[in-house]
């Protein structure tokens, strides 16, 4: 049977990566081919991989020069050739199960909510009724450890980046930047219009699992309010 | 045994080759500005090439140790004395109980590299490696180090070798080289011909996470979103002002600047040790020979 599978472009990231780029045209979901295709690396254990970066539509493998004596297209394609004889080279994305995440969406916490609200036009009821309803999906992580790109947000309220970046943002922050919508894992500098705090911790070094997201995970925002916040707060730095 | 930390400095921390395998959570691998010197400095203690040594950055730290081990410092010159009494670069040197290492001034060169003969506890291990992780030195900070059998380490003709190979390397002047990314044809056909002919130098405002340069203003012929991808030590990025910034050793996993470029892994640790007002020029090579150089600089390193 003829698969309707979309076809990966092959590029080189200088002299130590190779980038897997997915034909998808929009991007509305994470790929399920290309999610299959960073579990399937990862699962191999590769011989000179040093990492492997899912983002949004592609999938970066770092190597180890000295590991390799033949052309990286070459290697590229060893690598796409041996998933696309696998068994597993789809994920189905439908059965994914949901994370509630309690965000707290009080003035004291959302330090851009006035801005925000502003900016689009609405009530913070709105804002937060539009942010919290929606399903978002996890495309990648990156930026700072566990930190997870989500996305969409809706049209309404998306909010462009602060031109530029507050020198502190604060653990647990929620924030947008454009259709994306994410959580802070630590105190960081950040750019992001913050519009909430979660109580919980999204990133901890000393657990199995560092971080509470993984690519592909489906994620909603629940509203909580000052006092249950306060009551669940595990982060350390408390102003 | 153990080395002390009595003085803090700017910015120094504990590292090895860096943290690999969790960069798809978003966890940097934190590993050497310049790796030449890191393993330099390991190569001439006989210690493994990923050994974790402490990076330094003028004004750096003093250090004072508390038995006699060896030790080595490499990389950028900053005047090393021990007890007020200068010590040389790149050779083994015996320190006795109470020693105390200082730094007076920055000669040549942004980053120092200190080795030690023996081993780090491994309760400073996180995630595989000794790369700090968001945390640099401070006044107080102990360093418990178990002593490995005593022999004695000298400089042999191997080691000459590479010493001499690898401060070519570093402090010789030639070109930057890197290999084209995703969004150089997107430039200008200008701003192509401004990065081949400029000279560029490094902002003031660089550190470990990125280098900016001071250079003439570069444009994309369109202005263009890009999806955020990989990024790694090396990348070129174009920031919205037309500044070029390249990624260094605490870059972020991914980045969704335009990427023009990755500067070739053999010649970061040049770049890395570039002072702000020494000028260079950036010039195209190609993945072929880009592996070629890194292959016969690790030859370097084997006996």
């Amino acid at each position: 049977m003829q698969s309707q599978r979309p076809t990966f472009q092959i590029q080189l990231l200088g002299d130590h990566a190779i980038v897997y780029k997915i034909n998808t045209g929009q991007l509305k979901d994470i790929d399920p081919t290309l999610l299959a295709f960073t579990q399937f690396v990862m699962n191999e254990k590769i011989n000179g991989l040093k990492d492997i970066i899912l983002a949004y539509d592609t999938l970066t493998l770092i190597y180890d020069i000295i590991y390799f004596d033949s052309n990286p297209y070459l290697f590229a394609h060893t690598i796409l050739e041996a998933f696309n004889a696998s068994k597993n080279n789809m994920v189905s994305i439908e059965e994914r199960s949901i994370i509630e995440i309690p965000v707290c969406y009080d003035m004291s916490l959302g330090i851009d909510l006035q801005n925000a609200v502003k900016a689009s036009n609405c009530s913070i009821a709105e804002l937060v009724k539009q942010h919290s309803e929606k399903i978002y999906t996890v495309y990648c992580l990156g930026f700072l450890p566990g930190f997870a790109y989500m996305g969409e947000v809706p049209n309404a309220i998306q909010l462009p980046r602060h031109p530029s970046p507050r020198s502190k943002v604060l653990a647990g922050s929620v924030g947008i930047a454009g259709k994306q919508t994410g959580i802070y894992p630590m105190n960081s500098p950040g750019g992001w219009q913050i519009i909430g705090r979660t109580p919980i911790k999204i990133f901890d070094p000393t657990s199995a699992s560092l971080t509470l997201f993984k690519a592909g995970d489906q994620v909603k925002f629940k509203p909580i309010d000052l006092e249950l916040f306060h009551t669940l707060n595990a982060h350390e730095d408390v102003d | 045994m153990s080395i002390k930390i009595i003085k803090k400095g700017l910015s120094d921390r504990i590292i090895d080759a860096g943290r690999f395998g969790f960069q798809h959570l978003g966890i940097q691998p934190s590993g050497p500005m310049d790796f030449l010197s890191a393993q330099l400095a390991n190569t001439i203690l006989d210690n493994d090439l990923n050994h974790p040594v402490f990076e330094l950055h003028f004004p750096a730290s003093v250090f004072e140790f508390e038995e006699d081990m060896y030790i080595c410092i490499c990389g950028a010159n900053f005047v090393p004395v021990m007890n007020e009494k200068s010590v040389a670069l790149n050779i083994p040197i015996k320190v006795s109980p109470k020693d105390q290492l200082s730094f007076l001034q920055p000669i040549e060169g942004r980053s120092c590299y200190l080795a030690f003969k023996g081993n780090l506890d491994e309760s400073k291990k996180w995630l595989n490696s000794f790369s700090s992780f968001q945390t640099t030195l401070n006044k107080g900070d102990h360093f418990i180090i178990h002593k490995v059998p005593e022999i004695a380490i000298s400089i042999n003709p191997f080691k000459q070798n590479t010493i001499q190979q690898i401060q070519k390397n570093l402090f010789n002047e030639h070109e930057i080289r890197f290999i084209p990314g995703p969004a150089w044809n997107d430039l200008d056909p200008v701003s192509i011909q401004k990065i081949m002919q400029s000279s560029f130098t490094i902002h003031a405002k660089s550190n470990r996470m990125g280098f900016l340069f001071n250079g003439p203003a570069i444009h994309l012929s369109a202005p263009t979103e890009y999806l955020s991808s990989a990024v790694t030590m090396g990348t070129l990025q174009l920031l919205p002002s037309g500044q070029i910034i390249v990624l260094m050793a605490d870059h972020q996993t991914i980045g969704g600047y335009a990427n023009l470029g990755q500067i070739i892994l053999v010649d970061l640790p040049r770049l890395a040790q570039l002072n702000n007002q020494c000028p260079f020029k950036l010039s195209i090579t190609n993945v072929q020979t880009a592996h070629q150089l890194y292959r016969s600089i690790q030859s370097w390193f084997m006996h």
